[in-house]
């Protein structure tokens, strides 16, 4: 037995690290999750100088609405699980996990740290270090347009297919832009691995700013932004399933199937922001905090601890896809819907040619530099 | 003269139309109000209603639950004309006429139920009224029940002055005071 575990025991560590890993940060982005249906009605509210959700009470303790998500989770639990008679029952019941399992299985390949020593050992702060962690993000993002258009077909509804195909010709249109986008930041930081381009990020410019991906590429920044909100279905872009007025490829679905939609609309929203801090915010850089503590530019220095470096680090991250999910919440409830041919016209009449143009000034200021 | 607004259609200038600007603009607009609501929580005007109430105007036009006025003899005022129930748009009122013995000149109204479950408020019931017999200033505001049966007001519920309140004594009711003294 003792010969088994020293034979494999980096296998073994291997395996264990990666299942804590993927246990702690899977469950904090589950809660984060949760957390945002709450913080999407809260910030709403708030915008509209209302209160919000706050009466879900546990013995009789509101916490200013802090249970809705669990009351929420109870409801869509106990409610009537309903699969319409003409329905392809196989299709109707995968589409929600294929809208849901791509979203949860891109948070694998999003660094939120840097590397933190147990034992001797380095642990790695993300979950699958793939060398081709943006083409793994691409991929998958557009496999989710599977659980859209299964579940706008599988219902047998008209109005569900047609949201359905509203759906996918926006995800597909906006996927386009989104690879166009990032392909600047790979011609900068010269690799496909989300961990690479964060510690890329990690130096300087001019001496002082902090080398982010929106400082070097701004431009592909605000495409981006816009083309991960539309691709998301979400945001002045949610017009395949607009809740007041346009009926959604969702429509047949009731109980935990529903919530299942939600959830990956939600958990697409975390991913988006973990995206944006990630690409363009530094992912877990602190400015001016390098692996022995702080050096400011003037020169001062200021050495910290290992363990308090890491915390600082996976802290600056959490808080950068706070502060990107609450944005992408004010965005979606500040401004109007377009219209279906003005959301097509943006992809490909505006977004399209301007991503295609900031590959070539990005190429062109990278061989005026020397570093192509 | 007929008030004229020129709408200025002027097409859109270029910063308009990168929309980028006029985002910004837009966002600073929500953020405002979501940062100056979560700062002070007190300015919005939000009332938490069942724990806090805040006092109704109390004018002619306060519309809450119904009751049925009485004279300053105890008889209800309501003679039983179903001019309310024809008025009502939710057919909520349901009335019993009845016949004072010795008094053909008035009637009574038996039964008087109003199906809250139904009933919109709409006060047209008071101003159908010709007796001034109904009214909607009780200042209760209608909430919901457990079983349909309790949102039934009957005329039991309905019958009753308001604190302080100097009843009429209608015109045509002597006989029918008599009447009602009589049989108790």
């Amino acid at each position: 037995m003792t010969d088994f575990f020293e034979a494999n025991m980096d296998m073994l560590l291997f395996t264990g690290t990666a299942t804590v890993k993927v246990l702690v940060f899977l469950s904090a982005v589950m809660g984060f999750t949760g957390l945002l249906t709450l913080a999407e009605r809260k910030v709403s509210a708030l915008m509209q100088d209302r209160i919000g959700p706050n009466r879900a009470a546990v013995f009789g303790l509101a916490l200013g609405g802090l249970f809705h998500p669990l009351a929420d989770a109870i409801k869509m639990v106990f409610k009537e699980d309903f699969v319409p008679g003409r329905a392809e029952k196989l299709l109707f019941t995968l589409a929600p996990v294929f809208a849901l399992a791509p979203v949860l299985a891109l948070f694998a390949v999003i660094p939120f740290g840097d590397y933190v020593m147990v034992f001797g050992y380095q642990v790695d702060l993300l979950i699958a270090d793939i060398p081709l962690g943006l083409f793994f993000v691409l991929a998958l993002s557009g496999l989710a347009i599977y659980g859209t258009f299964l579940a706008g077909w599988a219902s047998k509804n008209n109005f569900a297919l047609l949201g359905a195909l509203r759906g996918a010709a926006q995800m597909v249109s906006y996927e386009v832009v989104l690879g166009l986008t990032l392909t600047g930041l790979l011609m900068i930081y010269g690799s496909a691995n989300l961990q690479d381009m964060v510690r890329a990020q990690g130096g300087l410019l001019f001496g002082c700013v902090p080398a982010w991906g929106v400082v070097c590429q701004p431009f592909a920044f605000i495409l981006f932004l816009t083309a991960a909100i539309a691709a998301n279905k979400r945001g002045p872009f949610d017009l395949v399933e607009g809740e007041s007025e346009i009926i959604g490829y969702f429509l047949e679905y009731s109980s935990m199937r529903f919530a299942a939609f939600m959830f990956a609309e939600f958990a697409e929203v975390a991913l988006v922001s973990m995206l944006t801090a990630t690409l363009f915010f530094g992912g877990w850089q602190v400015p001016y905090l390098y692996e022995t503590g702080f050096l400011f530019p003037g020169g001062g220095t200021l050495p910290l601890d290992h363990y308090l470096i890491s915390a600082m680090q996976v802290g600056a991250f959490a808080l950068k896809a706070v502060f990107f999910s609450w944005f992408m919440l004010v965005v979606r409830w500040t401004l109007p819907r377009f219209r279906f041919d003005q959301l097509m016209g943006l992809a490909w009449k505006t977004l399209l040619p301007l991503a295609l143009i900031n590959i070539v000034i990005t190429g062109a200021v990278l061989l005026a530099l020397g570093k192509l | 003269m007929i008030n004229v607004k020129k709408v200025n259609n002027r097409p859109l200038n270029l910063l308009e139309r990168i929309y980028l600007w006029e985002i910004a603009r837009g966002l600073s607009v929500t953020m405002r109000h979501f940062f100056v609501n979560l700062f002070n929580p007190k300015g919005i005007p939000t009332v938490q209603y069942p724990e806090q109430v805040i006092p109704l105007p109390g004018n002619a036009r306060l519309r809450t639950r119904h009751r049925l006025k009485v004279r300053s003899d105890g008889s209800p005022k309501c003679v039983a004309c179903f001019l309310c129930q024809t008025a009502c748009p939710a057919a909520c009122i349901h009335i019993e006429a009845a016949e004072y013995a010795e008094n053909f000149a008035e009637k009574y109204s038996a039964g008087f139920d109003i199906d809250l479950s139904r009933c919109v408020m709409c006060g047209m019931c008071v101003e159908a009224c010709p007796e001034d017999a109904i009214a909607m200033d009780t200042g209760e505001i209608p909430g919901g029940a457990i079983v349909r049966e309790q949102l039934i007001m009957t005329k039991e519920n309905l019958l009753g002055n308001l604190p302080g309140e100097i009843s009429r004594v209608g015109a045509a009711n002597r006989l029918a005071n008599e009447y009602l003294r009589g049989k108790e």
